[in-house]
């Protein structure tokens, strides 16, 4: 075999950051949430996640970093299984994989700045953390992140404080203060209005094009796929239907994810 | 599935037996305890008392066969069996109705004869007399023992203080892991929440006065055994009353951090501690609030403070001094009471 057939196998492998086989995952109440996924995500890409309310979208994001646990099928990360890894190991995981949620699910009581030096827990001793002893390394790397995502001003504002979109960019600077590989985002836009949203949209292509962050989000709206995703899959009822470029879902495949009938809402 | 179906007819049943039962024994109690002696025979009066059990039993079934509603059934019925049916009656015109009212009624008028009330001892002449001479004493206080007094009010507020403060941290360390959210609902951790709330429930429902009488055996009488009794008391009620507080913490926090790849106390630390915190304190308070009026009485058994100073004063019937020792107690539970109402409302 010659070398360059290898080089490129290699290639694609180092490419690959993320490859998932088969995933199934079964709640306790016997619901069958997702039905033998798989996909792989490329190192640099902005990988969309639609479907319908129930598809199993959140399912499959909380299984990529063991907030839920797969019960079938495979997680490759950075090449290494991750499916029944344990203990420290899954915390490991999840330190390399940041994420952010529909509801930016930070403390509501805590300034700011704490909130994104939360980021760094996984690399503070627990004694350390407990005691709010960051070391400045991680005290400026916050303070950076704060300003990356432009409310650097706001650093000793409690968050509660804060309106929705500024929120949701304090919970971007914390995932981005554990220096992940992926960012998970789970709706980052559903509960906010339609200005707002592109601005936190804005800053999530920004740190995948600037920080070449792997990016997987869900979302709901397909004029904002269109707009900022590099390729998208499709969900139905916890199977993959579609999976490919974000402009060539047309009204037929339209229908097929999202139901007969269905009509396109837009978003401005 | 059969048996969570036949759970609500079966209490129905029980309860409508048991008010029979009772209405029927009250009523003919002037016959059924017409000596002294048929009132203390146990097993005679239980098998009548389970006999018409059963005649009620019986007459629960028919009428509710018959589609009337009973007590048992308007109490115990499963929610969906709630909705009324058919044209809404006043409650007194409903089967229901008549048997509670008539079941309050007779609790009264029983109650009264059993608690020996008297309106001709209330309206004595002789003894509304020695009363007021009493109270007129209660009212002129001995001011000379105040500071007697004093230094024993202060041992009783101490004695509340450090037993709530000793409670705290083992009741915040107790408080998550008899929550739910944070032990699980599978496995070890299910089974030690099970465990550590029945233990909680159990000492809780274990009044100080008692843990006081317990204490006072083993360390001896005084402040010491009072303090034990409401530490005792405090742990449980504080672990019970905070982890209802972790459990109803929001998840998104927990979820957030969880994600960082936290640890666990990380997690209950940052995401858990800042929401409960407020709380916590608010509940702390008051709970100490609750001890300061609490040592009083413990110390009638044997808790030493201010109750032992009261208890020895009104055995010598020295009611003087007794009312200076009333007074003190009232200042000192009502600046507690507006102190703790006040910070609470505060940091609310
Ligand atoms: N903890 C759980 N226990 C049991 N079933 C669950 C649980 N979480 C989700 N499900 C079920 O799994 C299915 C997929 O849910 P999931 O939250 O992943 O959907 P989703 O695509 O994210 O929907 P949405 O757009 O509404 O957020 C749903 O039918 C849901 O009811
Ligand atoms: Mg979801």
């Amino acid at each position: 075999m010659s070398a360059s057939v290898k080089d490129s196998v290699k290639d694609s492998m180092t490419d690959t950051i993320l490859s998932v086989r088969h995933l199934e995952k079964t709640y306790p109440n016997g619901m069958r949430a997702l039905k033998g996924v798989s996909f792989d995500v490329k190192k640099g890409e902005f990988l969309v996640i639609i479907g319908l309310s129930g598809s199993g979208k959140s399912t499959l994001l909380r299984c990529l970093n063991r907030l839920h646990e797969p019960t079938g099928g495979q997680i490759l990360f950075k090449g290494q299984d991750v499916t029944n890894i344990e203990g420290d190991e899954i915390l490991k995981l999840r330190s390399r994989i940041g994420m952010i949620f529909q509801h930016f699910n930070l403390i509501p009581r805590h300034t700011v700045i704490g909130n994104v030096l939360s980021g760094s827990l996984s690399r503070t001793s627990t004694v350390r953390s407990l005691l709010g002893l960051w070391s400045r390394e991680d005290r400026e790397k916050a303070q950076s992140y704060l300003n990356l995502v432009g409310i650097g001003e706001k650093a000793y504002y409690r968050a509660s404080q804060l309106s929705g979109g500024q929120q949701q960019r304090v919970a971007i600077a914390r995932a981005l203060t554990q220096a992940p590989d992926v960012l998970l985002a789970d709706e980052p836009v559903a509960s906010l209005d339609p200005a707002t949203c592109h601005t936190v949209m804005d800053y999530l292509r920004k740190v995948n094009q600037e920080l070449g962050l792997t990016i997987i989000c869900n979302l709901h709206f397909l004029s904002l796929v269109r707009q900022y995703a590099t390729r998208v899959i499709a969900l139905k009822a916890g199977e993959i239907v579609y999976e490919g470029d974000p402009n060539s879902i047309d009204d037929a495949w339209f229908q097929r994810i999202y139901g007969e009938g269905a009509k396109e809402v837009h978003i401005n | 599935m059969q048996k969570k179906s036949m759970g609500p007819v079966v209490r129905r049943t029980v309860f409508d037996a048991f008010v029979f039962a009772y209405l029927v024994m009250a009523v003919l109690s002037p016959i059924i305890f017409s000596t002294e002696e048929a009132l203390h025979q146990l097993s005679r009066n239980a098998s009548i008392f389970f006999g018409l059990s059963i005649v009620g039993a019986f007459i629960s079934g028919l009428v509710s066969r018959a589609g009337v509603r009973t007590l048992g059934e308007i109490l115990f019925a499963p929610a969906h069996k709630r909705l009324p049916q058919g044209e809404p009656k006043p409650w007194y015109a409903t089967l229901w109705g008549q048997q509670a009212l008539v079941t309050t009624l007779v609790t009264l008028i029983v109650g009264l004869i059993v608690t020996e009330a008297s309106i001709v001892a209330l309206l004595d002449k002789e003894r509304i007399t020695s009363a007021s001479r009493l109270l007129g004493e209660l009212f002129n206080p001995g001011w000379h023992i105040l500071p007697t007094v004093i230094v024993h009010m202060v041992q009783t507020v101490y004695m509340a203080f450090v037993a709530t403060l000793i409670a705290v941290p083992i009741a915040f360390v107790l408080s998550f892991m008899a929550a739910k959210n944070i032990m699980g609902t599978t496995g070890p951790g299910m089974a030690f929440y099970t465990a550590l709330r029945v233990v909680l429930n159990v000492s809780r429902s274990i009044e100080p006065i008692v843990w006081a009488i317990i204490f006072a055996l083993w360390v001896g009488f005084g402040p010491f055994a009072g303090m034990l009794a409401l530490m005792i008391q405090s742990v449980s009620s504080l672990a019970k009353q905070y982890s209802e507080y972790v459990e109803g913490v929001d998840e998104g926090p927990i979820e957030g951090i969880r994600s960082t790849g936290a640890t666990t106390l990380q997690t209950v630390w940052f995401a858990i501690v800042p929401q409960v915190t407020l709380p916590y304190i608010s509940y702390t308070i008051y709970r100490w609030d609750t001890n300061v009026r609490m040592a009083t009485i413990i110390g009638f058994v044997g808790g030493g403070g201010i109750g032992k100073l009261l208890i020895e004063y009104q055995l010598q019937g020295a009611w003087r001094e007794v009312g200076c020792i009333l007074l003190v107690i009232a200042a000192v539970v009502w600046i507690m009471d507006a102190f703790s109402a006040y910070v609470r409302e505060a940091i609310k």
